[in-house]
């Protein structure tokens, strides 16, 4: 069978000082300024009222005995789920106590949840602004340079994505041109972030897509739209349904038998 | 697998896990780009740099167990085995072929 002959392309060394590294230290800085203008823009936590704040602060209350339940006897146990579960179901910590059992407001014409919904705006904005920006300024300078080869073999399908304006209809799809390097930095990068802002950084795109996609329990919780007296229910409901099992029973026993006489 | 009330007993503090994963992720990203730098001034093309990368994080991997976690209580410290062997291996893949592809072209050009 005949071989096929590999391709070689010469290529002026003058593309790498001008295009690859350019890009490259482009896509770096990038990152760094998504991560800096992330932490930048993210507003301090608005101070609550007192009621609110008790509010929240309750439920969490009951929501760590639920967790703890087993590292303390069973009197303090009963005791406090006793009192909670009173207090949930009567709605003594409710913000607005005269308002149990009416529809939640509307999540839109609240101007806590309008504040919310800014600051996720924020973060979309800083990543698809960068994002538009740089595809923009590649595809008008470096479109159609022919820039680096991979080091393992595509399919042909992949042609059309690696050589995005470059119309060569013979070239091996290995061949790059600069907007799939551009593609591979974004994937690729992450590491670079990690070693330079530290593993909690935001300027990956790809880290806040896997962020959007697994939203934190913590803002689901005194989200808009919840109505507090329906979670409080609920809670007393979990509290009072809890098998509790005291972790220190028979620990003499588990004791003794670590002696070994 | 341990039951309920030997968790209880003995329990696995989940920040201390995370912090376990987050620091293995840290050494593997960081790795895998050297690696990287390596295959593409190696020259290694097609199979031969996978298995170069493949060979390499699990050698990453065993040092870890060595010398970091004692054999015997590894599952004191991750949810399995598995986690260690193959937990850094697809994080560090895209900047292994983000290096390699660099150093490739830039060697030969």
């Amino acid at each position: 069978m005949a071989q096929i002959p590999v391709q070689t392309i010469h290529r002026d060394p003058q593309l790498f000082y001008w295009i690859l590294i350019p890009i490259t230290v482009v896509m770096i800085l990038t990152g760094i300024l998504r991560h800096y203008a992330t932490v930048l823009m993210a507003t301090t936590p608005k101070k609550q009222e007192l009621p609110a704040i008790r509010e929240q602060r309750s439920l969490l209350r009951g929501i760590n005995l639920r967790t703890n339940a087993n590292a303390i006897s069973p009197v303090s146990f009963q005791a406090r789920k006793d009192y909670l579960v009173n207090a949930y179901e009567k709605g003594d910590f409710l913000k607005e106590p005269d308002k149990k059992g009416q529809a939640a407001p509307n999540p839109m014409t609240d101007p806590a949840a309008m504040e919310g919904m800014m600051g996720m705006m924020k973060g979309n904005m800083a990543m698809m602004i960068p994002q538009t920006l740089i595809m923009g300024w590649i595809n008008a300078f470096f479109s159609g340079f022919v820039m680096i080869k991979l080091p393992f073999p595509l399919t042909i399908k992949f042609k059309s994505m690696l050589q995005a304006g470059v119309a060569t209809r013979d070239m091996d799809p290995q061949w790059m041109s600069s907007i799939s390097w551009y593609v591979l930095c974004i994937f690729g990068l992450q590491s670079v972030f990690n070693y330079l802002l530290g593993s909690d950084n935001a300027a990956s795109q790809m880290a806040q897509q896997m962020g959007q996609m697994g939203p934190g329990a913590g803002a689901q919780m005194f989200g808009p739209g919840v109505d507090p007296d329906k979670q409080f229910q609920a809670e007393a409901e979990n509290l009072s349904v809890l098998a509790q099992e005291y972790t220190l029973v028979g620990v003499e026993e588990r004791l003794l038998e670590t002696v070994r006489v | 697998m341990l039951t309920e009330r030997e968790l209880q007993i003995n329990p696995i503090v989940q920040e201390s896990v995370l912090h376990n994963t987050k620091t293995l992720t840290t050494l593997h990203n960081l790795t895998a780009s050297l690696f990287g730098v390596g295959a593409g001034i190696l020259g290694l093309e097609s199979y031969l740099g996978f298995v170069f990368y493949l060979i390499f994080s699990l050698i990453t991997s065993a040092l870890v167990y060595a010398f970091r976690v004692r054999p015997g209580i590894v599952k004191e410290y991750f949810r399995s085995s598995i986690e260690l062997w193959t937990g850094g291996l697809f994080e560090g893949l895209s900047g292994f072929v983000l290096t390699w592809t660099l150093f490739y072209g830039l060697v030969r050009a």
